[in-house]
């Protein structure tokens, strides 16, 4: 299978004192990597690090198995992307827009770009500072799809949408996904909207990787054990891999949820959500 | 680059009838003899031009102009291209109403209208070249009080320059100055646009955002 993107060793650190890094992913074509982590735990900073948009101190990166500063141009003809707060500025129309991106990319396709728009019930004449967020959005979106890329890499693409608008974007990527060669690379806080599309997930924290495993197997594996606070010292350290203490209760993130309800009869384990997982490994107590 | 240039000019589009009012205002005024006139439209043009640069920091525009194909460099070429561009129109438009308005006055100097306007174009392209660097190395307002403070410290220094220091200049270099002024005009004009295109290329490749 051939990958789509391909980091190694990868290390960008500011002054501020925020390191990213290293990171080691590759992701391979034809799937839906959701990116998750709080508020400046490095996501933005790895994309704009894949969209060479800020200089990498380290490593390798590999867009469509090239390197992406020395075939840039070439890969980014291929490239959709749909970042949080930037985009054309807000003077311009979706008409404007049409007739400047046919001159940038060569396969800016304009029919399918006015369907989009039309699907989308937006105004081809109306200045995009006039456009409510949801409709910025989907513009934003119709504009990253319009020149056929084969990967999309989107910043929050959801955020501030209503459920709605947020569920017919979603549908649009899973069109998208459709052609096996066709990846997506997907950033949010809102993991809920990974749990429908993604097929890996990637949990970043303080720019390192914590986790970066199918979806399936996490949702599958991962669960919550509940016990009463003064039951808590009867778990196994080697049972979980993080904890948190509520008012009357504990609760555990497990990895092997059957084996540990197998395990501990007396007290219940719930699936774990992605959510879940992030608020625990963010701010419960890891051993 | 194409359609970056084009980006440029439809932001600029909602501006076309201030534009246009500036003119005529400027226009009824020269018909009072006054030469004013002959500068406006460029330095008009010239200043809404530098407002795209501040539309597209707000609207962090230049994070976006790096992820597309050639987006850096295509960037940079088309801010100089677009603005000459913008400049040329103004040119020609004020010319072309230059000589209408002459002609009904009855007192059409060409030759005059000539030499304003090329002095014109000398400073606009000198405050492009300073100014441009200056916006993409620090950003539009860091870059305005840069020019404000290049300006100024330049000119105290010339005027330094000139009262305390006599240059070895032959009166045979100063008649080759005098003679030859449109083609070094010209010349220098080059020169500064491509000195400073090179540096602010310099400087957009390798900034992050």
């Amino acid at each position: 299978m051939k990958q789509a993107i391909e980091m190694k060793n990868v290390v960008k650190a500011y002054d501020s004192g925020f390191r990213l890094g290293e990171l080691n992913i590759t992701i391979p074509s034809g799937v839906i990597v959701g990116l998750i982590g709080e508020n400046g735990a490095g996501k933005t900073t790895m994309i704009k690090s894949l969209l060479n948009v800020i200089r990498i101190d380290q490593g390798t990166i590999r867009i469509f198995e090239q390197d992406h500063q020395q075939q840039e141009s070439k890969i980014k003809e291929d490239i959709g992307v749909v970042l949080d707060q930037t985009f054309f500025p807000e003077l311009l129309t979706p008409k404007e827009i049409n007739s400047i991106m046919k001159d940038i990319y060569s396969s800016w396709d304009q029919k399918f770009f006015f369907q989009y728009l039309k699907d989308f019930s937006l105004t081809v004449d109306k200045q995009i500072r006039k456009m409510s967020k949801g409709m910025r959005k989907k513009l934003e979106i119709a504009t990253a799809l319009a020149h056929h890329p084969k990967l999309l890499i989107l910043d929050e693409p959801t955020s501030g949408l209503d459920p709605v608008v947020r569920n017919e974007v979603l549908d649009l990527f899973l069109d998208f996904i459709q052609e096996e060669d066709h990846t997506i690379l997907f950033s949010t806080h809102i993991t809920s909207d990974l749990e429908h599309i993604a097929d890996q997930i990637i949990f970043i924290n303080q720019g390192k990787i914590l986790l970066n495993q199918s979806r399936d197997e996490l949702l599958d594996s991962y669960g919550i054990l509940k016990c009463p606070l003064e039951q808590m010292d009867t778990i196994d350290t080697q049972d979980y891999i993080a904890y948190k203490k509520n008012r009357y209760d504990a609760e555990f993130l497990v990895t092997n949820r059957r084996a540990v309800q197998k395990k501990y009869t007396d007290s219940i384990v719930d699936p774990a959500s992605l959510e879940d997982i992030m608020v625990f490994m963010i701010k419960g107590v890891r051993k | 680059m194409k359609g970056l240039i084009k980006k440029d000019l439809f932001m600029l589009t909602g501006n076309w009838k201030y534009i246009l009012i500036c003119i005529c205002i400027f226009g009824f005024i020269s018909l009072d003899g006054s030469q004013m006139f002959y500068f406006i439209p460029v330095f008009i043009c010239t200043m809404l031009f530098i407002s795209t640069f501040s539309y597209d920091e707000y609207n962090k525009w230049d994070i976006y102009a790096c992820t597309l194909p050639k987006g850096r460099l295509q960037v940079v070429r088309a801010k100089y291209l677009a603005n000459l561009l913008l400049v040329g129109i103004a040119i020609v438009v004020t010319y072309a109403l230059a000589f209408i308005i002459g002609t009904i006055q009855n007192n059409l100097d060409i030759s005059k209208i000539n030499e304003l306007l090329f002095g014109c174009l000398f400073a606009v392209i000198l405050l492009q070249s300073v100014m441009y660097p200056l916006i993409f190395k620090f950003g539009v307002e860091k870059g305005r009080i840069g020019l404000f403070v290049g300006v100024f410290g330049g000119g105290l220094l010339l005027g330094w320059l000139i009262n305390n220091v006599s240059l070895p200049l032959s009166s045979g270099f100063i008649m080759f100055l005098t003679n030859h002024l449109i083609p070094i005009l010209i010349l220098a004009m080059i020169g500064m646009l491509i000195i400073s295109y090179q540096i602010s290329k310099h400087i957009y490749l390798k900034k992050e955002f």
